[in-house]
C-alpha cells in the first residue's frame, strides 16, 4: 500500500509542476548553499594548510616578546636579546631541536647591467634549504664556508633571476645591493628552484646571501630577528618548543622576552578560524532550509484545502485517518527530498566552480552530502506533519460536500 | 435482516442553534431489498444516508449493518465498514479528477488491502466491463460524458463486493435518457442480489424501486412496498 501512495504523492507533484518547483526552491537553495561553503571552506582550508607545510615541516618560529609598560615606561619589543651564539645554544641544550637558523631580512635595491628591482633580501645560513625544504636549482646555496668568512655571495630566486638577467646565465655574474645608503658588490653563485606562490607573498623573487654579510656589513648589528627552528621528527615538535621555553625562560630570567610558536599551533588557530566561518555560513544557509520548510507547509496548507473534496471521496471509499496522513507526509518528503537531491547536485557544481578559480581541490565530503540530505528529509517531515494531520482529521461528511 | 434502525436520531448544534436534522427514524431493510429513501430538501434525507453509509454516527439510537451495531465504533472501524460493506454512487459522480478510471476503481482495493497492483487492475478491468467501459479505461473522468462517469461510479462500488450499494440522488446530474439508462443498471444489479437503497427527491425515480421511504421533518412518513 505504501508504493500506491507513494505513486499517488509523485502524481499530485507532477500535476502542479511549476509550484511544487518553486516551494521546493527555499529547500533547495538551502541544501545547495549549505554543500557549497562546507566544501569551498574545507578546500580553503586544505590550501592554505597545504601552503603551510609546504614552506617546511615541523617549523618553530622565536620571535621576541613585548614587555608591557608599567609605571610609566613604554611598552617595547624586545630586540636586543636574540645573537648567533644564542642560537648555537638552543642547538645544544634542546635535544628535540633539530635545525636552527637567525630570521634575518632587509628591503634592498639590486642592479644588474641595466635593470635593477628592489626586494626582499634574506640573510641565511646552509640550515634555511632542510628547514624550508627549499633547493637550488642551479649552481650552489650558500655554503658553511661563505657564512664564517662572510663572503659576498648571493642566491637568486627563481623569479628574480628572470627579472635581473632575462637573457643570460646569471650565474657568476656580478650584482650591486644598494641598502641605506651603502652599496656592495655580491656574486650570483646559485638560483633556487621554482616553488610557486607561498602563503606569505612571492618567496621566488627573493635573494639570499649569508647571514654574518648581512649582519657584519649591512646592519652592523650583532643581533637578530629571532629564529626558525625545526624538530627532529614531527613528533618532537611539541617538546621541541616546551625544551627551547625552558631554556631560554631560564637563560634570559624573564618568559616575557620572547615568545615560542609552533607551526603547528598556527595551524590549529587557521583551522579555528576557517572552522568559526564555515560554522556561521553553514548556519545561514540552515536558516534557508528552514524558510524553505515553511514554504513546502505553507503550500501543503494550500494543497489540502485544495483537496478537501478528493479527501472526503477517499475516506468514503475506505481510506483511515493513517492512509491520508502518510499520503501527505509523503508528498511532503518527496518535495523536500527532491529539493534536496537538486540542491546537493547545484551546490556540488557551485563548489567545482569556485574551487576551479580559486585552484584548491574540490572536497565534497560524503557526511555534508549525508546531512544536508537528511536534514532536508527533516524539514519536510516536520513542516509536512501538520498539514497532513490536519487532512487526516477532516469529517468525510463536510469533505464531501466542499465545493 | 442486513439493516435495522432503532430510534435513529441527529442533533447538530450550531452556536446557539440546535438543529434536529433526524427526529426518529426507525425501520428494517432485508437483504435484496431495492428501496428508495425519497423526501424534499430539507428533510433529513441526507443525514440519513450519511449514518446508513457509516459516514456519520447518529445523536442517539442504534444503527445495525449485519447484525454489528455501528452506532459507537471508532473512526476507523467506520472507514474499514464503507471499505467492506458498502459501496458508494454520488450525485456529484466524485471521481478523482487526475486518476484515471482504471485508477479510480482501483481505489477501494487499495485501501482494502487487496495486495498486487496487477490484480488490482485485473479486478477493476471486470468490474469497468460489466457496466460497460471495458475499452475506456485509461481516460481521465474529464474525458467522458456524464452517464459513463455514473458507470464508473457504480464499477467502483461494486469492486469490493458490498453488502449494501448506497445511491444518493444518482441521476440528478444526468439527463432524462442517461438517468433511465443508469436506473436499469441499478434494477438489473438488483435482480442479480445486490441490495440497494437510493435516496432521492424525484418521484418518477423512487416509483423505480420496490420500496419508498418517505422522510419529512426528520421522521418516516410513509413506508410502503410497491411491487
Amino acid at each position: 500500500m505504501i508504493w500506491e501512495i507513494l505513486r499517488m504523492a509523485v502524481d499530485s507533484l507532477t500535476v502542479n509542476k511549476l509550484r511544487s518547483f518553486l516551494s521546493m526552491l527555499g529547500i533547495i537553495i538551502g541544501v545547495g548553499a549549505v554543500i557549497a561553503i562546507v566544501s569551498v571552506g574545507s578546500g580553503a582550508q586544505s590550501q592554505v594548510t597545504s601552503q603551510i607545510s609546504q614552506l617546511g615541516s615541523n617549523l618553530i618560529t622565536i620571535s621576541p616578546g613585548i614587555r608591557r609598560g608599567r609605571s610609566g615606561r613604554i611598552s617595547f619589543t624586545a630586540t636586543d636579546v636574540f645573537t648567533m651564539e644564542l642560537a648555537e645554544q638552543i642547538q645544544r641544550n634542546c635535544p628535540s631541536v633539530g635545525l636552527i637558523m637567525p630570521n634575518l631580512q632587509t628591503s634592498g635595491l639590486l642592479i644588474a647591467g641595466s635593470t635593477n628591482y628592489q626586494t626582499q633580501v634574506v640573510g641565511v645560513t646552509p640550515a634555511y634549504q632542510q628547514i624550508y625544504d627549499f633547493y637550488p636549482a642551479r649552481g650552489q646555496f650558500i655554503t658553511e664556508e661563505h657564512e664564517t668568512s662572510a663572503t659576498n655571495v648571493m642566491v637568486l630566486g627563481s623569479g628574480l633571476a628572470q627579472e635581473l638577467f632575462p637573457d643570460t646565465d646569471p650565474l657568476g655574474k656580478t650584482v650591486k645591493l644598494f641598502v641605506r645608503n651603502r652599496h656592495l658588490l655580491f656574486v650570483v653563485v646559485g638560483v633556487m628552484e621554482e616553488k610557486g606562490t607561498g602563503a606569505w607573498g612571492n618567496i621566488e623573487n627573493q635573494a639570499f646571501i649569508p647571514a654574518s654579510v648581512l649582519m657584519k656589513k649591512i646592519n652592523n648589528r650583532k643581533y637578530v630577528n629571532g629564529y626558525t627552528a625545526q624538530a627532529v621528527s614531527a613528533t618532537a615538535a611539541k617538546a621541541a618548543v616546551g625544551e627551547i621555553e625552558y631554556f631560554l625562560t631560564r637563560y634570559m630570567g624573564d618568559p616575557e622576552k620572547f615568545r615560542v610558536t609552533s607551526q603547528e599551533q598556527l595551524l590549529e588557530t587557521i583551522s579555528q578560524v576557517t572552522g568559526t566561518l564555515s560554522l556561521m555560513l553553514g548556519g545561514i544557509a540552515g536558516i534557508s532550509l528552514l524558510v524553505g520548510g515553511i514554504g513546502i507547509m505553507n503550500i501543503m496548507l494550500v494543497s489540502v484545502t485544495e483537496r478537501t473534496r478528493e479527501i472526503g471521496i477517499r475516506k468514503a471509499l475506505g481510506a483511515k485517518s493513517r492512509h491520508i496522513m502518510v499520503q501527505f507526509i509523503i508528498e511532503a518528503l518527496a518535495m523536500s527530498g527532491l529539493g534536496g537531491l537538486i540542491g546537493i547536485g547545484l551546490g556540488w557544481l557551485g563548489a567545482a566552480g569556485v574551487a576551479k578559480i580559486g585552484g584548491w581541490p574540490l572536497v565534497v565530503t560524503h557526511g555534508s552530502v549525508l546531512v544536508a540530505f537528511s536534514f532536508s528529509l527533516l524539514v519536510g517531515l516536520f513542516f509536512g506533519i501538520y498539514p497532513a494531520r490536519k487532512a487526516s482529521k477532516l469529517d468525510p461528511v463536510i469533505a464531501l460536500s466542499y465545493e | 435482516m442486513l439493516i435495522q434502525a432503532v430510534n435513529l436520531q441527529k442533533v447538530y448544534q450550531m452556536g446557539p442553534v440546535r438543529v434536529e436534522a433526524l427526529k426518529d427514524a426507525s425501520f428494517q431493510i432485508e437483504e435484496g431489498e431495492f428501496v428508495a429513501i425519497i423526501g424534499p430538501s430539507g428533510s433529513g434525507k441526507s443525514t440519513l444516508m450519511h449514518i446508513l453509509g457509516c459516514l456519520d454516527q447518529p445523536t442517539a439510537g442504534r444503527y445495525f449493518l449485519e447484525g454489528q451495531d455501528v452506532s459507537a465504533v471508532s473512526d476507523d472501524k467506520l472507514a474499514e465498514i464503507r471499505n467492506k460493506k458498502i459501496g458508494f454512487v454520488f450525485q456529484q459522480f466524485n471521481l478523482l479528477p487526475k486518476a484515471t478510471i482504471l485508477q479510480n476503481v482501483c481505489v477501494p482495493l487499495i485501501y482494502g488491502g487487496i495486495r498486487g497492483r496487477r490484480r488490482q487492475l485485473k479486478l477493476a478491468e471486470q468490474a469497468l466491463e460489466m457496466v460497460g467501459l471495458g475499452n475506456r479505461v485509461h481516460h481521465r473522468p474529464n474525458e467522458i460524458s456524464g452517464g459513463q462517469k455514473q458507470r464508473v461510479a457504480i464499477a467502483r462500488a461494486l469492486i469490493n463486493n458490498p453488502s449494501l450499494i448506497l445511491a444518493d440522488e444518482p441521476t440528478g446530474n444526468l439527463d432524462t435518457k442517461t438517468g433511465k439508462e443508469i436506473m436499469n443498471i441499478f434494477r438489473q444489479l438488483n435482480k442479480e442480489g445486490h441490495t440497494i437503497i437510493m435516496v432521492t427527491h424525484d418521484q418518477e425515480i423512487a416509483d423505480q424501486a420496490r420500496r419508498v421511504i418517505q422522510i419529512r421533518d426528520g421522521l418516516v412518513q410513509k413506508d410502503e412496498v410497491i411491487a
